[in-house]
């Protein structure tokens, strides 16, 4: 088994430094978690590692032996293997052609062997689908299982998973793990990147933190719980989690009665300024469909959704189809929805940009969220935490009086993760309504004034003395 | 890579390809290259047919960059340089408007505009109403409107003389004045730097630019942020067309002074090259149109003084297009 390191890594994208500096050692046969602030450089760190962007100056050495990795191919060869956080695959195809997709001739295969050699991939990663279902009908853990074993397939030794808890249901997050233990008993070495502290302590044997591009620290993490793990990393002892804020709850701000659409039976709702309702669920049971109806994109079926204090305002579940245009810069995805409404928002004058008004926002928005990347940036080159930072700040900028968010600290880190809970806790305090939508069921309890379960497009309040994970899980599951 | 490289070198490696091509027929490239040159720029006759040439290029170009931009494949510049041109010359000849000159000409003009974004209109409605693919429409509109034409000038709008399947001259008053101490280049030449640069304030320091450019990159992104993609397609095509509808306007006030069949001759279809070379961007339609129309005024001196058949000149125009968009696509591969 291979041992692999990075040695002093160096890597710029035009202006910004991603890496300066970025090492990470990988024993045979460890899972090594790569932690970070949103920015700090994880991702580039591993795509160097994976042949998706070579380093501008430092050495990846296998067994001790400096080699090239200036490519993807090169990088199979080597037996490293990638796991994106977004299914790679083509949705259209069957699970079977999926699998065999990066194999020369695989896709020439007769369907028999085909399909013969699909079942045996996806049994041995305990898959259980038909090898001929579309990969478009899986669940997001399904198909990035799907592509777990699309990746091992190549026969790859040392696989790098980035983020690839933060799509996924809690029990499906343990499953994943469970797989990433397995792996690893089998004498595979693997990179896990996570916000989640958790999960890190719960699996991985390593720790290497990254900051600002360089690798500041590298530990066991053996004797370390959760909250021990985020004092080390950040230096500091994190901020406890919080509570619901508790507020007097003020005047109702939306109501919606009977509301029926596409993926959704019947939801009644009422939310007041100065409260958090928190829809807990599983991805899938009607969160999406809420959240285009509150967009505005899918047509109201049945029902009435009225919002008494306006402006709603939205983060979107999915930043990078429905959240921004990631190909516009940091500040004109900020003033997109100025633009739709240009005459109420004052920042622009006979349609015209006022150039002062934009460099102001963007400066403003980018001191108070602390987003890393210039107002020129575009939406596509700000690490994944910094465009949810972004969504976060544009949504602010109305001055909504009914807030809706859909899982908003997904991908975020710990500490920027703290801070948009902060964030909407004190805009509840404020007299701002908050309905957040997520399937982070610590986020749920954290958040909510009160918690309701969304269950195939229906809504089942949670007693208030019954107020637990368990409860919640049951409803979760669709239990009474 | 910094942006103007990539059409720089689409082109150097177009003449290198051509080049090649030559020697290989035993030609000599440079000689070639350089009677092309002469026809395009050598006296000041032949710069001003290219000026001339590329007037309307270079505004058919701006016409389609705009509704690239916004992800409205408008290949319809052809039918809707025809309109314009047929409504102009429609005003035009049958002296249907009155008043000054400056006036006459600049509804003759205007009214050509608003003929090509009604055509144009067409395929907005279409597509926002019956979703019908814009790029089909446009199409088919083209071939009503190139038949439109032949009718007209077969019928209605035949010349008094009734010789020749063309219209009557226009009207004195009707025309467009030569700019001061030139021969050819006409007084809406300079339309052709002046909407490049009001295209370029819309598309990047307005609210409309920014709406326009998101429904193009992200359309999902947009509904999202409460842009309406259809309004948008039908604003963009609107001014596409109508801009589309000038230039043929432009071409029978200032140029032609008739209508006749096979008077836009696939300028629709080089403009669509023009924007693609020029990356979509406003300002820089212009040198990419004066590339094109180089080529096209430069094709006769080829022809005459190196001995090479003026195809060639098809040739890098297809070799131009080929290379832009293999450009394009190589960056939207990463
Ligand atoms: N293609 C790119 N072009 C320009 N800048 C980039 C590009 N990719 C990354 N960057 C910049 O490099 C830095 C590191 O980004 P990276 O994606 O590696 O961060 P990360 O640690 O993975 O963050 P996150 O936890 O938010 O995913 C950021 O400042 C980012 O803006
Ligand atoms: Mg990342």
């Amino acid at each position: 088994m291979p041992s692999i390191a990075l040695r002093e890594i160096h890597k710029r994208f035009g202006e910004t430094v991603a890496l300066s500096g970025a090492s990470l050692e990988l024993a045979s046969g460890e899972i090594h978690a790569l932690l970070g602030e949103n920015g700090a450089g994880k991702t580039t760190l591993v795509r160097t590692l994976c042949g998706l962007h070579p380093p501008d100056s430092g050495r990846i050495e296998i067994d001790g032996e400096t080699v090239g990795i200036p490519s993807p191919r090169r990088a199979q060869a080597l037996g490293i293997g990638l796991v994106h956080q977004h299914f790679m695959g083509v949705p259209a195809l069957s699970v079977a052609e999926n699998l065999v997709l990066g194999e020369p001739g695989g896709l020439a295969l007769r369907p028999r062997s085909l399909r013969a050699r699909a079942r045996e991939m996806l049994e041995r990663w305990e898959l259980d689908v038909d090898p001929d279902t579309p990969a478009r009908e899986l669940s997001v853990g399904q198909l990035q299982r799907l592509e777990i074993a699309r990746v091992l397939g190549g026969g790859v030794e040392t696989l790098v998973l980035d983020e690839p808890t933060a799509v996924l249901a809690p029990s499906e997050v343990g499953e994943l793990l469970a797989l990433l233990e397995r792996l690893r008993d089998e004498g595979r070495s693997l990179v896990l990147i996570s916000h989640k502290l958790e999960e890190i302590t719960a699996v991985c044997d390593r720790v290497s933190v990254l900051r600002g591009g360089r690798t500041v620290a590298s530990r066991e993490v053996a004797g370390l719980d959760a909250a021990r793990l985020g004092e080390w990393m950040v230096g500091r002892a994190l901020p406890p989690r919080g509570r619901p804020a508790g507020t007097t709850p003020g005047p109702l701000a939306l109501r919606l009665e009977g509301v029926k659409a596409e993926g959704l039976r019947g939801i009644d709702l009422e939310l007041h300024g100065g409260e958090v309702l928190a829809l807990a669920g599983i991805d899938g049971n009607g969160q999406l469909p809420l959240e285009e109806l509150l967009a505005g994109v899918r047509p109201l079926g049945a029902g009435e959704l009225n919002v008494l204090r306006p402006p709603l305002a939205l983060v979107s579940g999915d930043r990078q189809r429905t959240g921004l245009a990631l190909d516009l810069s940091l500040a004109e995805n900020l003033i997109l929805p100025a633009a739709a409404r240009p005459r109420q928002s004052g920042m622009f004058r006979y349609g015209l940009l006022r150039a002062g008004e934009l460099r102001k926002a963007a400066g403003e928005a980018i001191e108070r969220h602390d987003i890393r990347g210039g107002e020129r940036a575009l939406a596509r080159q700000l690490s994944g935490g910094n465009q949810q930072k972004l969504c976060i700040a544009r949504s602010l900028r109305a001055r909504p009086g009914v807030l809706a968010v859909v899982n908003p600290t997904r991908g975020l880190d710990v500490r920027a993760a703290a801070a948009v809970r902060g964030e909407l806790r004190a805009l509840a305090r404020e007299g701002t309504a908050v309905l957040l939508i997520s399937t982070d069921l610590d986020e749920v309890l954290e958040l909510g004034d009160r918690i309701a379960v969304l269950f195939r497009g229906a809504l089942s309040v949670v007693d208030p003395a019954r107020r637990n994970r368990e409860r919640i899980g049951e409803l979760m599951l669709g239990g009474e | 890579m910094r942006a103007w490289i990539e059409p720089l070198l689409a082109i150097g490696l177009a003449l290198l390809l051509a080049g090649g091509l030559l020697l290989g027929l035993g030609a000599d490239p440079l000689a070639a290259l350089a009677a092309l040159a002469r026809g395009a720029f050598g006296s000041a006759y032949a710069l001003e047919s290219t000026l001339t040439r590329a007037v309307p290029l270079c505004l058919v170009g701006l016409a389609v960059a705009l509704a690239f931009r916004a992800g409205v494949w408008n290949i319809g510049g052809e039918g809707q340089i025809c309109v314009g041109a047929l409504v102009a010359a429609a005003l035009g000849t049958r002296a249907l408007v009155g008043g000054p000159a400056a006036a006459q000409v600049s509804l003759v003009l205007l009214a050509g505009a608003a003929a090509g974004a009604l055509w144009a209109g067409i395929a907005a409605w279409l597509r926002v109403s019956r979703g019908v693919s814009e790029v089909l429409s446009t199409i088919l509109l083209n071939f009503i409107a190139l038949l439109g034409v032949a009718f007209a000038v077969h019928g209605p709008l035949q010349e008094a003389a009734g010789a020749y399947p063309q219209s009557d001259a226009l009207g004195a008053a009707a025309r467009l004045p030569r700019l001061a101490g030139l021969e050819r280049l006409h007084a809406a030449a300079p339309l052709a730097l002046l909407l490049p640069g009001l295209a370029w304030l819309l598309l990047f320091r307005s609210a409309a630019g920014l709406r326009l450019r998101a429904v193009g990159l992200a359309p999902e992104a947009a509904r999202y942020a409460g842009v309406s993609p259809p309004r948008e397609v039908v604003r963009v095509l609107l001014i596409s067309g109508g801009i589309a509808g000038l230039a043929g306007a432009v071409e029978i006030a200032g140029v032609t002074a008739r209508l006749f069949e096979g008077l836009s001759g696939g300028l629709g279809f080089t403009a669509i090259a023009v924007a693609l070379l020029a990356r979509l961007h406003p300002l820089a339609v212009i040198p990419a149109a004066l590339f094109f129309a180089s080529l096209a005024t430069g094709s006769g001196a080829l022809q005459r003084a190196a001995h090479v058949p003026k195809v060639l000149v098809q040739v890098i125009e297809a070799l131009v297009i080929f290379l832009s968009v293999g450009f394009a696509l190589r960056r939207g591969g990463r």
